[in-house]
């Protein structure tokens, strides 16, 4: 299973989750888990999700998301989970 | 699981610290296309470097597009060109012939620098060496992305003052020829003592004659990184400030080291090592001076600079080796002048002089770096800083450098601009006083004893 985490900053409205989460739907990545807390008003959202039955590459996962996240005002990424195990375990 | 803070903090880092991979470079050994006829000989390097690198490019932004981390340049570094092109030319103008062939290789492959225009003399020069180093001005002032760098001293062989002198000269017709540009070529020319045969950065990369037939190694960065996790612990003690460094090398070098890994497997070779240094940039907040300022001092070169380079220079090599499994290259700290917004700033207000640099140089990976100095500096005091450089290298049994700008037709105090990565800043005050008697003894400097371990 190749995992993907996706990352989300911006200013909490209603509908920001369920643009995200059909967005993933629509393109058949499964959502693993999902964590986010909001201060302030901001949200930070993470995502682990499964891109195994996703037919684009990472550079188009990487524009979809992009533009989900023009449309409810956050920025939106998407990376390989690696560098965060990488990175964080030794 | 990794936690929701964790996943925060690297992107952070990407996003607002300049996180970045500096460097892929690919090592070629040039070993196995040495001809005796200069045209075969050029044909052959085209086609090795071309062929082994046509996906060198594409597969670092995959990688870079993949974990979210960008990877900054994409590079080649080949043998030093002296021995493999010591049979086919006859004269300067024959290595200025490999040098557009390496160009265009480059330009071909999609790399913007190519490293290797190399001559390891740092015992003796054979004919080869001679002619390639006589080539250099020519050669820099024609081409674009090729970089050049010579041996002239070691711990093992003590320096060669004939050539120290004779890169004296070429360092300043170098400057002339490309004199349009704010002599532009010397960004591309270096000199080293105790160089590594597997350094990924420019422009002292060449891919050793020690090294497999091909081989990834990987540049890190980081110095915005090292700044950020610093001003959260303002005021602490020692402890906590090495810590915080090491902590934050440790998880630089992971993403070098899985960058190296995954390019390694997708390129079908072998992977050497990750380069530990932490490399600034001209961009605002990647900075080593601001690290420096950020430990205390008002600027970088105030007293305490050289003790804080030392420690910055030490604890990066501390976290950094447990990151890798591989460690080499420089591996350290740079400070160059002209690359590095807040070092040049600090040049600007006379913070930072000549001789301070040359004293930081005694504790970080490298030396004396992009250092624009005036037009007018005679070749012979150009040999003897390079001297002073490669005597505290061959002392202190590390890697020391010199890379020079003499600026043509500019003084102290006028800038000078280079674009891109290569920065701009305010050109240096030489030391007025003369040492031509000094450098034009000739011949070389003995080994020193502590050399002698046998």
């Amino acid at each position: 299973m190749s995992k993907t985490i996706v990352t989300l900053v911006g200013k909490d409205k209603v509908g920001i989750i369920a643009t995200v989460c059909n967005f993933f739907a629509e393109n058949n990545i499964n959502i693993l888990d999902l964590k986010q807390t909001t201060a302030q008003g901001y949200i930070n959202m993470m995502m682990i999700v499964d891109t195994d039955l996703y037919e684009g590459s990472t550079e188009d996962l990487n524009k979809g998301l992009e533009g989900i996240g023009v449309k409810v005002g956050c920025t939106i990424k998407a990376q390989h989970e690696e560098i965060f195990d990488m990175m964080h375990r030794i | 699981m990794v936690e929701l803070n964790e996943v925060f903090e690297t992107v952070n880092m990407v996003a607002q610290e300049n996180l970045d991979v500096r460097t892929i470079t690919m090592g070629i050994s040039l070993l196995d296309c040495i001809d005796p006829n200069l045209d075969k000989l050029c044909n052959k390097i085209f086609d090795k470097i071309t062929t082994s690198a046509k996906d060198l490019v594409k597969v670092g932004d995959d990688i870079g597009n993949e974990f979210g981390v960008p990877v900054i340049n994409k590079r080649i570094s080949v043998t030093p060109i002296a021995i493999v092109g010591g049979a086919a030319c006859k004269k300067p103008k024959d290595f200025v012939r490999i040098a557009e062939t390496l160009d265009s290789a480059a330009k071909e492959v999609g790399v913007n620098f190519i490293g290797g225009y190399s001559a390891l003399v740092q015992k003796g020069m054979t004919a080869g060496d001679r002619l390639l180093i006589e080539s250099i001005p020519e050669a820099l002032a024609k081409t674009e992305r090729v970089c050049s760098s010579i041996s002239l001293g070691s711990t093992r062989t003590g320096i060669n003052m004939d050539a120290v002198r004779l890169m004296g000269d070429i360092i300043l017709q170098t400057a002339t020829a490309t004199k349009e540009n704010d002599s532009l070529g010397c960004a591309k020319l270096v000199v080293f003592c105790n160089p590594p045969d597997d350094n990924p950065f420019m422009a002292g990369a060449f891919h050793g004659v020690t090294e497999a037939d091909k081989v990834i190694n990987v540049g890190v960065s980081g110095p915005g990184v090292v700044k950020y996790e610093l001003s959260k612990v303002r005021g602490e003690d020692f402890e906590v400030l090495c810590e915080t460094i090491k902590k934050t090398a440790f998880k630089v070098t992971r993403v070098g080291q899985l960058f190296a890994k995954e390019a390694s497997k997708r390129l079908g070779v072998p992977f050497g090592i990750v380069d530990l240094s932490l490399a600034p940039t001209p961009a605002v907040g990647d900075s080593i001076a601001d690290i420096i300022h950020e430990m205390g001092m008002e600027y970088a070169g105030a007293p305490g600079t050289t003790a804080a380079l030392a420690i910055l220079n030490d604890q990066v090599k501390k976290g950094g080796v447990m990151a890798s499994s591989y460690v080499g290259g420089l591996s350290g700290a740079f400070i160059p002048v002209t690359e590095d917004q807040a070092m040049a700033e600090a040049a600007a207000v006379g913070a930072l002089t000549l001789e301070k640099l040359e004293a930081m140089t005694c504790v970080c990976s490298v030396g004396l770096d992009m250092i624009a100095i005036p037009g007018d500096t005679p070749a012979t005091t150009i040999a003897g800083i390079i001297a002073d450089e490669m005597a505290i290298g061959m002392v202190n049994q590390k890697t020391t450098a010199v890379r020079l700008i003499p600026v043509i037709g500019k003084g102290v105090g006028e800038v000078a601009e280079f674009g891109g990565l290569l920065g701009e800043a305010k050109i240096m005050p030489v030391n007025k006083f003369g040492c031509a008697d000094f450098v034009n003894r000739g011949g070389r400097i003995p080994a020193p004893i502590h050399s002698f371990k046998n």
